[in-house]
């Protein structure tokens, strides 16, 4: 899956090594080597995506107990904590194929890519005679059709948290889709809207975010049920009497690990030295966020950049001024 | 040599004709709904911000080629990197994608080009922009065909716009997107060459661009026609124009083969029917071989001289069964055009100002000066208040036309039986043509409503079956192409004598229908039991 794509390089390499480097990233299931191949920009597309994914996380996760920690020296990006089958592994499937799906639709879109389908519904047409006949699908269709085949191809299908990381991929493309804005304009005689043509525009990613950021606080915890007889398995609602979760929720197997206290085998850091708001009844404040271990004040004199005067593209006209600034630090 | 086809026509005759009309009518909608694919279709470009080194403004900047250009990214901002300026971003648009390995090219079945721009300008709490601000766009749009070398771009047009860009924010957070509006940006009126470049430059000098906030990207939205709908639309055309004209060529033979002169209803016939044909002529497929940008402009002429015609129509057809005092020619008609032409003229004026002028340049809108907005406006609003006006004075007559034939219907049982059958026959059939008038006009209101309330709630999810939008344009043209084919039938002169017909149905009663026989100048028997009924 796309987790690992922050260890890709991220400067450009020549068209003549990039498919043996490929070959050589042992982390990548065969689809995902034969995916990379295809072309050079596939690949930093993704790469783009998995970073945009990490940071959107530490984005929506900056107060959080658990920060969307990422360490370089580890095999996974995000430590040990992604095996634990938690809230928070959810999350960081969703926003992970989230973002390889929306990274390659903008490079569709941006013409970077040129293996995009034209039309992913009807099969065996001809690009060229689609295009001109009756033009090609959004690109959005790629995109998520991409990331299915990409990121997917990692997973287990039948294992409990192979199911799990599927249903968690699959929810975050489908946020992707249910976020994109419509776009409509009249272009019929004398500029009446007898002809109106619309469209969807892809959302920022910081909203794709944000959305996934809401299921996460509503994701449904959910155990496997087996049918032998049918030799079916399928996610149910762990309790009883709850709505069974919908396409675009996120679900859970396990409860989250203590994310207070530092503990080296998860690679979680706790939240120790964590600066906490004083003031917020939330997560984000010092009485949560510090697992009640109270929190220390320091004041401290910071030079900042302030009454910045901003001119478009590149000029930003700034002072710089001193101020004292407090800062709340768990213990 | 009385009346007209409709009136002589035996029940059975005339169901057959109606269901064989209703059929056509159906394969209209069919057609379009089945084999066309949607008429027009959108595609989304993003912009690659190229970098302008030698602030040259005259160099192309592409993406896809020899050599290509260098590129940023600009949605992470630097606040040490001072070195670039905004006039030496280009935004760069090459259109259309690639896909499948495959350089796409335009094919000229498409018709016609419209783009549309719109930013993603992300929000900093150092930099609030206006709810409105004045954009200032530097355009320059070139094209390729296929056996030009690939850095070989040719100028088609350039222009330094200003634009309004709308841009509003319910939660404001630091690199958050603004919702910002579309800003039109080209028409092109026909799409000859196979690629087209364009580079947008945002430059800030004396003032321009300096209230804009941090714009991350630029979407460019490309509209074009289907190839595939202009096929089907065009095949139909070349359906419907030799059909019209020959039906409009049986319809004038029987005039001349009469000893009077045409009547005003058969000649607003004609007229409207040589408008449609000009409206059906397939001169679309010039665009084929020819690079024609005022073929957009000119189908909206032939479709306004088309509306006019018909809408004129309607108001001779009305006046024409008041059964009261006839107006012998058309120019005695002129109070009642008046608001037709009136509206025509101030829709052909803006036509003129909008689309006439994007022939000479494309980025050219009415909208972005004030003055224009109010000329717009007014015309627009001269334009609306002469359709209200026809409006009424079209209800007014049809409300009058069948108060008449209400009072007439009520002297009818004073009326011996034969005269009866026959004169109830008329209005049933008048009616009938008027209902067919109201439906098809109900129907087009109806799908048109039908269409924009599915748009909204469209499923964007799978969408395969029933093409609802190319349905709905080719059934409504096969629907007024079939109406005014069927009113050239009806309404021509029939061969036909009442007597020998009406024999076969009450034999007994023949004195009484000689003396019905009207005079050979009347066009509509219902006009004659006016005076007979009159008399007695």
């Amino acid at each position: 899956m796309g987790i690992q794509g922050n260890h890709l390089p991220a400067g450009k390499s020549t068209a003549v090594n990039f498919k043996d480097r490929c070959q050589k990233l042992w982390f990548f299931t065969g689809r995902q080597k034969q995916l990379c191949s295809l072309n050079e920009n596939v690949m930093n597309a993704v790469g783009h995506g998995a970073r945009l994914a990490i940071e959107e996380c530490q984005y929506q996760f900056n107060m959080l107990r658990w920060n969307c920690s990422t360490f370089s020296d580890s095999d996974s990006i995000f430590g040990a904590v992604t095996t634990i089958k938690s809230r928070e592994t959810a999350f960081i499937h969703a926003i992970t194929s989230a973002g390889v799906a929306y990274s390659i639709t903008r490079a569709c879109t941006k013409g970077d890519l040129t293996d995009c389908n034209c039309d992913t519904r009807k099969r065996g047409k001809k690009p060229r005679k689609q295009w001109q006949w009756g033009g090609c699908s959004e690109d959005i269709h790629f995109g998520e059709k991409f990331s299915r085949d990409f990121v997917d191809s990692h997973e287990p299908g039948d294992s409990a948290q192979g199911m799990m990381n599927l249903h968690n991929n699959e929810a975050g493309r489908r946020i992707i889709r249910s976020r994109m804005q419509r776009v409509c304009k009249c272009h019929g005689m004398s500029g009446s809207c007898s002809v109106r043509v619309c469209w969807r525009k892809l959302p920022s990613f910081r909203q794709v975010g944000d959305a996934l950021s809401a299921r996460f606080e509503g994701a449904s915890s959910v155990k496997l049920v087996e049918k032998k007889k049918k030799n079916v398995k399928k996610l149910r609602a762990a309790t009883k009497g709850l709505k069974q979760p919908n396409n675009t929720e996120l679900v859970y197997l396990e409860d989250s690990p203590d994310y207070c206290e530092k503990n080296e085998t998860l690679g979680i850091l706790g939240t120790h030295g964590r600066i906490c708001n004083r003031g917020s009844p939330g997560l984000d404040g010092c009485k949560l966020l510090c697992c009640g271990r109270g929190y220390q004040t320091r004041v401290r004199e910071v030079e900042e950049k302030c009454r910045c005067r901003f001119v478009w593209c590149c000029n930003v006209l700034c002072e710089k001024c001193r101020f004292k600034k407090e800062e709340h630090i768990c213990n | 040599m009385t009346g007209t086809v409709l009136e002589n026509l035996s029940g059975r005759k005339l169901a057959v004709l109606v269901s064989f009309f209703l059929i056509c009518q159906i394969v209209c909608f069919l057609i379009g709904g089945l084999i066309a694919p949607k008429p027009s279709i959108t595609d989304s470009v993003l912009s690659t911000k190229c970098i302008d080194t030698s602030n040259n403004s005259d160099e192309w900047f592409y993406t896809r080629g020899p050599k290509p250009c260098r590129s940023v990214d600009l949605s992470h901002f630097m606040y040490e990197e001072q070195s670039l300026f905004a006039n030496q971003i280009v935004f760069v648009f090459q259109i259309p994608s690639p896909r499948e390995t495959v350089l796409l090219d335009y094919s000229r079945w498409q018709q016609n080009l419209v783009g549309i721009l719109h930013l993603d300008v992300l929000y900093h709490s150092q930099n609030e922009m206006a709810p409105r601000t004045v954009l200032t766009i530097d355009a320059k749009l070139g094209y390729q065909n296929k056996h030009d070398p690939p850095d070989k771009w040719t100028y088609y047009a350039s222009s330094v716009e200003r634009r309004n860009l709308d841009c509003v924010m319910e939660q404001k957070k630091d690199l958050y997107p603004y919702n910002c509006s579309i800003v039109p940006l080209f028409e092109l009126g026909s799409l000859h060459h196979d690629y087209y470049l364009l580079n947008i430059r945002l430059p800030v000098d004396k003032g321009r661009n300096a209230k804009l906030g941090h714009v991350a990207d630029i979407w460019l939205f490309a509209i074009n026609q289907t190839g595939g709908f202009t096929k089907v639309w065009l095949s139909l055309k070349c359906v419907f124009f030799p059909s019209i004209i020959g039906i409009l060529i049986w319809f004038l033979r029987r005039i001349s083969g009469l000893k009077r002169k045409p009547q005003v209803l058969e000649t607003m016939l004609i007229i409207v029917a040589l408008s449609l044909t000009l409206l059906n002529a397939p001169v679309e497929l010039l665009t084929l071989f020819f690079d024609l940008p005022f073929m957009l402009l000119l189908t909206d002429i032939r479709q306004g001289i088309f509306y006019a015609a018909l809408l004129s129509f309607w108001l001779v057809f009305s006046a024409e069964h008041l059964m009261e005092v006839q107006k012998k020619s058309l120019k005695e008609y002129w109070p009642y055009f008046s608001s037709v032409v009136v509206g025509c003229v101030s829709l052909f004026i803006f036509e003129l100002c909008e689309r006439g002028i994007q022939l000479k340049n494309p980025f050219y809108s009415i909208w972005v000066t004030d003055a224009g907005t109010k000329l717009a406006m007014a015309l627009l609003v001269i334009g609306g208040l002469c359709g209200i006006g026809y409006l009424i004075l079209l209800c007014y007559l049809i409300w009058k036309v069948f108060c008449n034939i209400g009072t007439k219907r009520a002297s009818l049982p004073a009326l011996s039986q034969a005269r009866k059958l026959h004169y109830s026959g008329i209005i049933y059939r008048f009616n009938f043509l008027m209902i067919a008038t109201v439906v098809c006009a109900a129907l087009t209101m109806v799908t048109f409503c039908l269409g924009q309330v599915s748009e909204g709630q469209f499923k964007w999810e799978e969408y395969d079956g029933l093409e609802y939008t190319s349905a709905f344009f080719t059934g409504v043209y096969g629907m007024w192409n079939i109406y005014i084919f069927s009113l050239l039938v009806l309404y021509a002169p029939s061969h036909k004598h009442w007597p020998s017909q009406a024999d076969l149905s009450i034999p007994t009663n023949e004195i009484e229908f000689s003396c019905l026989e009207p005079e050979p100048s009347e066009i509509s028997s219902l006009t004659t039991f006016a005076k007979k009924t009159a008399l007695d």
